[in-house]
């Protein structure tokens, strides 16, 4: 189908000033990927499907939506009402603004899906550190414009999870009070802070679609890792992405599209866990909700946050998580990359994929003695991991690599 | 190794495919294109409720309905008069042309020609249908008050100050101007003696 369109008159008028051809041969058609992926690659295509989605459904959500934390009867704001209004009063606007947040929680499950492909298989090792580094930058984007979304409705949760983490920057020594200040534009959270938020929601996706292209554009450099680690360009062991991968990648995106409508359809705030119950009651900055937790996928980061006594080191260490994964690529020594062929190593990601999970689970619930002593036992496999990786190779044995895929 | 591609099965699932997945846009572009319609509060805003008594003989009074302006005139005997012996000049004087200058009350000639419930308390669509500005009230007969803004056989109406368009006092539109309508009628009723519901 594409070579027939691609032997048109108009497609030849298109080539001629653009390259389109050299670009689709070299980018899909004659682009070599390793034949022997499985599904756990499907997630990158996927992310860039929900960081559309998401793209497409804020636009017509910014149709309605009014960031304004005026008054209007009863102790509601403009902003609140805004939201009521898109879920009452305007035509699909329940199922845009469900689409929405459900999207924000399903882009984190399909990157974080995505992350543990590359911790799981080594994709982050040589050739493909830079690689790697853009993708942490793009997670830090999604996680930043994730909290600038999550004010805009105006809830109680909106309010006090926004007071809660700019006040984590207070802590900072010198610099603390003038960059909370920058951040909230007052002395609290209030109405400049919401304005520069929905400002800064609708900026960060845009940042997001172009540091995704330069990821992609890095990955087509490098070319794909496989589940054996080999390094395979060519020959016998890869196939042309399109029609291959492009086909795989449409089953996957069907498979996921069933799932996401189905919980847009019938279970669109997953019981608390996509849209808090919390945030269903206008903010009010005099009264802090019983219990207060972020949303699920920033959850692990605030476990460790609360797993320190003093508040600088807490924040300094949240950061600190976050900023590790830069330099994973060059604290792994290990010359083989995939898990398959590293005992060790297998065991570690095993580990740290459940102490993810469990801080997560830790940073959900209300703080209690024992859930504190899980969280900072968590929280030290957490660094242990990454920081056990120089010393692993010294004394792992690897499995032999097979000679070809 | 031979080619065994069934070519013909294969063009099928294509199509099958393809068409299918352009079925599935197409559905997903209904609620969005959907959603900028107007929101089920803007259409509950849709009503307005006027006392005509309010506007004063000679009078004209604009007022809002759905956003747009409407016009409410209380015409005097001398205003009404005007109504006659200018059929010649207009474009439409029994408003045929278009649904939204006609209406279901209109059942009489004489409604026809006053183009109102009422006779004297006239209520029209103030938005000139040629590009939508508000025409300017100039009820006088000739030129004594308004000058050359309107032709020497000024029948008394509106000018529309944008592009010229004239219309008489039952807001039909005159003969060479741009406007290719006489102004629109909304559906209203009098819910009382004086007071109508507009919309």
């Amino acid at each position: 189908m594409l070579e027939k369109m691609m032997k048109t008159k108009l497609f030849g008028w298109i080539d001629e000033r653009t390259g389109a051809e050299a670009i689709i041969k070299s980018q899909l058609t004659e682009y070599q990927v390793p034949k022997n992926l499985n599904y756990m690659w499907n997630f990158g295509s996927l992310a860039l499907l929900v960081l559309v989605l998401q793209i497409v459904t804020g636009i017509f959500l910014a149709m309605y939506y009014k960031p304004s934390a005026a008054m209007t009867y009863g102790s509601y704001t403009v902003a609140f009402d805004s939201v009521e209004r898109i879920m009452r009063d305007v035509n699909f606007g329940w199922l845009i603004r469900y689409m929405h947040a459900v999207g924000a929680s399903a882009f984190f499950v399909v990157v974080y899906m995505h992350i543990g492909r590359g911790l799981y298989y080594g994709s982050f090792k040589g050739p493909r550190e830079l690689l790697w580094i853009i993708g942490v930058i793009i997670l830090l984007i999604m996680q930043g414009a994730a909290f600038f979304g999550y004010l805009l409705p105006w809830g109680q949760m909106s309010f006090w999870g926004a007071t809660v983490i700019t006040n984590l920057f207070g802590a900072l020594p010198v610099l603390g009070e003038p960059v909370q200040q920058l951040l909230m534009g007052g002395f609290s959270v209030g109405d400049p802070t919401l304005n520069r938020f929905f400002s800064l929601h609708y900026l960060f996706p845009l940042l997001l679609a172009a540091i995704v292209g330069g990821h992609i554009h890095a990955l087509h450099v490098v070319h794909s890792n496989n589940p054996t680690g080999l390094d395979v360009h060519a020959g016998k062991s890869t196939i042309p992405f399109h029609p291959y991968y492009t086909v795989k990648d449409a089953f996957g995106v069907g498979v996921f599209l069933t799932i996401y409508t189905y919980i847009v359809f019938f279970n669109p705030q997953m019981s608390g866990y996509f849209i808090e119950v919390d945030n269903y009651v206008p903010a009010n900055n005099l009264q802090t909700p019983a219990h207060i937790a972020p949303v699920w996928y920033l959850t692990p980061w605030y476990t460790i946050l609360r797993s320190f006594e003093s508040k600088l080191l807490g924040v300094l260490m949240m950061g600190a998580s976050l900023a590790i994964l830069f330099v994973l690529p060059f604290l792994d020594r290990s010359k083989v990359r995939s898990s398959r062929y590293r005992p060790v190593y297998r065991q570690m990601v095993f580990l740290f994929f459940v102490t993810v999970i469990v801080l997560g689970y830790c940073g959900h619930s209300a703080p209690t003695p024992t859930l504190k002593l899980i969280g900072q036992l968590a929280t030290t496999y957490y660094f242990a991991f990454f920081l056990l990786l120089p010393l692993v190779n010294k004394f792992e044995k690897t499995k032999p690599l097979p000679e070809e895929i | 190794m031979t080619d065994q591609t069934d070519q013909s099965r294969r063009n099928f699932l294509y199509v099958a495919a393809g068409g299918m997945g352009a079925v599935a846009a197409g559905a997903a572009v209904v609620p969005f294109l959907g959603s900028m319609l107007p929101a089920a509060d803007t259409l509950a805003a849709s009503k307005t409720e006027y006392d005509v008594a309010t506007v004063q003989e000679g009078q004209l009074v604009v007022i809002q309905w759905q956003g747009k302006p409407v016009f409410v005139v209380n015409r005097t005997p001398e205003y009404l008069a005007e109504v006659d012996g200018h059929d010649d000049m207009l474009k439409d004087p029994n408003s045929e042309h278009i649904e939204a200058v006609s209406a279901e009350w209109m059942d009489t000639p004489e409604k026809r020609k006053y183009r109102s419930i009422k006779p004297e308390y006239l209520v029209v669509v103030a938005s000139c249908t040629h590009l939508g500005c508000i025409p300017l009230f100039k009820p006088t007969k000739g030129r004594t008050d308004w000058g050359e803004s309107v032709p020497e056989n000024w029948p008394g109406g509106w000018h529309c100050p944008c592009h010229g368009s004239l219309y008489d006092i039952s807001a039909r539109v005159i003969k060479g101007s741009p406007a290719p309508d006489n102004l629109h009628l909304m559906p209203y009723k009098y819910l009382t003696d004086t007071k109508v519901l507009i919309g």
